[in-house]
């Protein structure tokens, strides 16, 4: 169509941006709107051409009024040459990938499969597989498509999820967890060995310790704090930054007694953490823990004359004994202070 | 009469001088670190355990001086028990009915309602009281220590809650423990206006025979083999200061 180029120059000289992406598109889409048009691949497999108009206007980019050539630059309209330099889809997409750089660099650099294509895995997505390409959606509208976009690689992760407490709820519960919302996929990735598992008090206590959220489900928010003021928070807090191997073990957090992807309700008899399974748990890291071991986890019980009285009695004594003793001898102190003074 | 001179009294043997050192400075790495341990939410908790190489070797350190502090204390029950009942040692420790009128006697003193000085044998009912108190401290932290460090086996015979308790126990002792020596041990020894500013006698186990007639005066004429100051005569008074009054 060399006609029309002319009249696509004379069009970008003339018009405002927006009006040009949408004109521009309804240009591209004069061939592209074609629901047969495909590509046969040098690798292997079709790549199709067809993009639907309405689709992208709803689309992020679409939205914002994106034309065309933003993304697909230095196309014109005869641009149908019946070669592309590219073999499969996947190294389309990691080409593509430096198209969204131009804008989103941070996000491709930092994100948690960038490194991996860097050093040539196999298999490892690039931005349009999992975001698509002219049907991107708004994180929030994407939100309960994740489960199902991680799944197509991540397969055995998102059988256990869907399956769990939280896996089970997705499609009509937007308070349960998707999997970027534990792990960080664009930036700051936990990628050493054991920094996710850290890292759980902070992630599962953004929802576990929402009073608003959790009433709906009478869950407990007090569920960090007893953790924190136990044995394993304690730790777990002294070894931010720690790596795990080498020797090194990490304290217990809420995965590694919850579980990760198989988290149950804690009265389901299939959870990690009900009474019957509890000894089987610890016994991952203690060793030949006996049935009465479990017990000295509180259960996430704040200590009181019916939960755990023995402690709750032993803090109780000292919180009265610690200001009595040491006001006694201050007082005294204070009394031989006085008579030195009386007697000078 | 100059220090040099004065004639000094030895009030420490060697093995007590070494007992006293070595639960000094155990006592002092148990706190450096134990409270990291306690307080571990706070920066100078975060400071301190990675400058001592993680949290574990604040741990393996801990139970080393644990376990030294334990021993320090079985042998020293061991030899003061076998001391005091073949009778090669005088149970100078026992708490007496006199303590606790020297309690009273001392408090009047310093209220001024009373111009009676207690006094005292070998060791002062304030001595007394503190030896009891970490003695008692000692075997309440050896004993939940242990429990806390073998978890696994502990609950082989004993509920399991019992480990939750010895931590809670533990961490209130270990307060407790530091709250009473560095108010009470360290004003009673060093910054008390008679002692002030420090004190060396646990050090050399020395002091001058003054000081022991006015601290002790019980304890060194039973020494020099004289009759007991009767308790009725105007005291001497407390430390050199009253002391020098008495001279004049």
């Amino acid at each position: 169509m060399p006609r029309s180029l002319p009249l696509l120059l004379a069009l970008l000289a003339v018009s405002p941006l927006r009006a040009l992406g949408a004109d521009e598109a309804e240009a591209c889409l004069e061939c592209h709107a074609d629901a047969s048009m495909t590509f046969d691949l040098e690798g292997g497999g079709t790549l199709p051409l067809t993009v639907d108009g309405g689709v992208f206007k709803k689309s992020v980019h679409g939205e914002q009024g994106l034309a065309c050539t933003d993304c697909h630059p230095g196309m014109t309209p005869d641009h149908a040459t019946g070669s592309l330099p590219v073999k499969t889809r996947h190294e389309l997409a990691r080409k593509a990938s430096e198209v969204c750089r131009t804008c989103h660099d941070t996000q491709v650099a930092e994100g948690i499969h960038h490194a991996p294509i860097g050093r040539g895995e196999q298999g490892v997505p690039a931005c349009s597989e999992c975001h698509g390409a002219h049907d991107i959606l708004r994180p929030k509208e994407f939100r309960t498509h994740i489960p199902e976009r991680c799944g197509s690689c991540h397969v055995q992760e998102a059988a256990t999820y869907a399956k769990s407490v939280h896996g089970s709820a997705v499609d009509t519960n937007d308070d349960v967890p998707v999997c970027t919302d534990c792990h960080r996929v664009h930036k700051d990735a936990d990628l050493s060995p054991g920094a996710l598992s850290l890292r759980t008090p902070i992630i599962c206590g953004r929802c576990h310790t929402d009073s608003k959220r959790m009433r709906k489900y009478g869950i407990s928010t007090a569920v960090v704090s007893t953790y924190l003021a136990d044995f394993h928070g304690m730790v777990s807090t002294l070894q931010r930054g720690t790596e795990r191997g080498n020797g090194v073990k990490l304290a217990a957090g809420c995965t590694d007694c919850h579980g990760v992807h198989d988290i149950q309700k804690t009265d389901d008899p299939r959870s990690r953490v009900i009474a019957a399974n509890l000894q089987t748990t610890c016994q991952k890291c203690h060793e030949g823990a006996p049935a009465m071991f479990p017990q000295a986890w509180l259960s996430h019980w704040q200590p009181s004359p019916k939960k755990a009285p023995a402690v709750w009695a032993v803090r109780q004594f000292y919180r009265l004994m610690i200001p009595f003793m040491v006001g006694g001898l201050i007082l005294q102190i204070g009394m031989h202070l006085f008579g030195v003074a009386r007697k000078r | 009469m100059s220090v040099e001179q004065a004639e000094q009294i030895v009030r420490f043997s060697r093995k007590r001088r070494i007992e006293h050192l070595s639960v000094m400075a155990l006592f002092v790495l148990l706190c450096l670190t134990g409270f990291p341990q306690k307080f571990y939410t706070h920066r100078w908790a975060d400071v301190l355990v990675h400058a001592l190489g993680g949290i574990d070797w604040v741990r393996r350190i801990h139970h080393l001086a644990g376990y030294t502090l334990a021993a320090v204390t079985v042998v020293h029950f061991g030899t003061g028990l076998a001391g005091i009942l073949s009778r090669q040692m005088p149970f100078s420790m026992m708490p007496t009915r006199q303590d606790f009128e020297d309690v009273f006697q001392q408090l009047r003193n310093y209220l001024g309602t009373s111009p009676r000085h207690p006094l005292y044998d070998r060791y002062t009912y304030k001595e007394k009281f503190e030896y009891w108190g970490l003695v008692m401290g000692n075997v309440i932290m050896v004993v939940t220590g242990t429990i806390l460090c073998f978890p696994i086996e502990a609950t082989k015979f004993l509920p399991g809650v019992l480990i939750p308790a010895a931590k809670m126990a533990h961490s209130n002792e270990g307060l407790m423990a530091f709250l009473v020596i560095t108010i009470w041990h360290i004003f009673n020894v060093h910054l008390n206006p008679d002692a002030f500013p420090f004190d060396p006698a646990i050090f050399t186990g020395r002091i001058t025979r003054e000081r022991y007639e006015h601290e002790h005066p019980l304890e060194l004429a039973r020494l020099e083999g004289r009759p007991p100051p009767t308790r009725t005569e105007a005291s001497p008074g407390h430390g050199p200061a009253a002391g020098g009054e008495e001279r004049a």
